[in-house]
């Protein structure tokens, strides 16, 4: 695939999955597409369901779009610990910029 | 033959097909769809996948190749057209297929409008991928569009259609919009958002034929013999499950869904439906009742899994449901109750503010708009049922969640 990032997702137990992904599609999108499990996305990126939930590394950082009023509303009630580095993935655009980052999946979306 | 045949590639089949995987169900799970396209959200078809926001891809509930992966036969094109519950098998286009549990999941289809001229050129209704393209490629071409029907799916659709430049009028025969499905104020506000947007409505009127010359939709005639001009028209008055396999083969029926208990088994042992084809008497409803949403689909899914597993989870999920239109994010919990009490949570001048309602102190529902953080709250406390303070509640600079009497 020409153009395409380079984007990783890691379980909390370790295990790592490596993914190519077209700019412009969500983070989400880029899990689902590859089958990525523990991304539930439910609601399929409506920013309701609270189900995509990651844990972004370094990489990321200074580079994502500021969280809107409705993520962090939605974060306060996700399933898992919400941490300082936590996002909803449906909210993160693929771009050259996300380049080897790392979004660490929580143990559960529920 | 030991399968699960899951007729509907739907959210709720697909769910199911997962869910049964995930669950440890080792037999073959066989999911029948009649469509041609990889199973797929249908909330976004309205919104971001007509505005030009999605493709096609991007809507996918999964990835092509997650079928194979996880063993289940995927069958497109390939729609049931009869079931044998005494021989366990179901009977499709293709050929005949053996179950030892049958997952129905046929969804619900839009509610047609038997009209003359129904069924012209420009004439639309939108469930599926397909409507979808064709509604899509109908815009490109039209320059007034009227919608039949002030629910979601309408409402939805202007937002959308105003936005790409159409003309946009909306007919709802009720007198205001919504009317089963949200409190007066709400409707009332997302009206005037419409209104302010350019889309103009009419009231009460009654359509009684679509106007067409040469085969292509040039209007609408109301029942007072007015005819409204547009190229397009969208049908959008309302859904009907898809009960007729069921039917077929005798199953109860309730509120015009399949009658499903908590672990969405029919009235016969074995064979399960689920989704918005599915009738249920919820925990929050007094009656058995339809839910056509996403949560609905996705629990109901969950619950029969496990059941066929030989676990017990039935489903007890406070029912939930959202839409989008403009910047607006209107997020719905609970079931309303007859008597219930009526609180507003922060000022509609402001562009967000939630209606609750509560039956004695309890909340029962709870509609927001653009505060996520309320809708959220509500759904846990629909759930637990805490006594509500209700002055707290109603002050909007409060969290939700602390509106809540001391446990005594």
């Amino acid at each position: 695939m020409s153009g395409s990032i380079t984007i990783r997702f890691r379980k909390e137990s370790g295990q790592q999955i490596e993914v190519q992904a077209r700019p412009g599609i969500s983070v989400m999108e880029a899990a689902v597409m590859n089958n990525v499990s523990g991304i539930e996305a439910e609601c399929g990126g409506a920013c309701i369901c609270a189900t995509c939930h990651v844990y972004c590394d370094q990489v990321t950082e200074g580079v994502l779009p500021e969280m809107s009023g409705e993520e962090d509303d939605m974060l306060d009630m996700a399933s898992a610990e919400r941490r300082a580095t936590s996002r909803l993935s449906c909210q993160l655009r693929v771009s050259d910029k996300l380049e080897n980052a790392v979004f660490v999946i929580p143990e559960n979306q529920f | 033959m030991s399968a699960a045949v899951i007729i509907g590639a739907s959210h709720a089949g697909v769910q199911a097909a997962a869910s049964l995987r995930q669950a440890g169900w080792q037999e073959p799970v066989i999911l029948l769809s009649a469509e041609k396209d990889y199973p797929y959200h249908r909330p976004p078809l309205s919104k971001g996948y007509l505005a030009g926001e999605k493709d096609e891809e991007q809507l996918l509930l999964r990835a092509p190749d997650f079928y194979r992966e996880q063993g289940i036969e995927l069958r497109l094109e390939d729609p049931a057209t009869s079931i044998d519950p005494v021989a366990r098998k179901v009977v499709t286009r293709s050929g005949s297929f053996g179950f030892e549990k049958l997952l129905i999941a046929t969804g619900s289809k839009a509610r047609p409008l038997p009209l003359p001229g129904a069924g012209a050129q420009g004439t639309f209704t939108l469930r599926s991928m397909m409507d979808a393209r064709a509604l899509r490629d109908g815009m490109r071409q039209a320059s007034a569009a009227i919608i039949i029907g002030g629910g979601f799916i309408g409402l939805e659709f202007a937002s959308t259609a105003i936005r790409h430049g159409l003309d946009v009028t909306v007919l709802e025969a009720q007198p205001r919009l919504l009317s089963r499905s949200l409190p007066a104020a709400l409707a009332d506000f997302i009206r005037d958002r419409h209104v302010s947007s350019g889309v103009r409505f009419r009231f009460g009127d009654q359509v009684a034929a679509f106007e067409v010359s040469g085969g292509r939709v040039t209007g609408v005639r109301l029942g007072d013999g007015q005819v409204l001009a547009a190229d397009l028209v969208l049908v959008g008055v309302g859904g009907e499950a898809e009960t007729a396999l069921a039917q077929s083969i005798g199953l109860d029926l309730a509120a015009g869904g399949i009658h499903v208990d908590g672990h969405g088994q029919t009235s016969r042992p074995g064979i399960y439906a689920l989704g918005d084809t599915a009738a249920f008497h919820n925990a929050y409803a007094t009656a058995p009742m339809r839910l056509e949403s996403v949560q609905n689909a996705v629990d109901q899914a969950k619950s029969a899994a496990t059941h066929i597993m030989g676990g017990n989870a039935p489903l007890v999920a406070v029912p939930w449901f959202w839409t989008d239109q403009y910047d607006l994010k209107v997020q719905m919990a609970g079931l309303a109750r007859p008597g219930c009490t009526e609180i507003v949570r922060g000022d509609p001048a402001d562009g967000a503010f939630s209606v609750l309602q509560l039956e004695g102190d309890r909340l029962v529902a709870s509609y927001t708009v653009n505060r996520a953080a309320d809708h959220m709250a509500s759904r846990r406390l629909i759930s637990e049922a805490p006594a509500v303070n209700v002055a707290l509640a109603s002050d909007a600079s409060v969290p939700l969640l602390r509106a809540v009497k001391a446990a005594a």
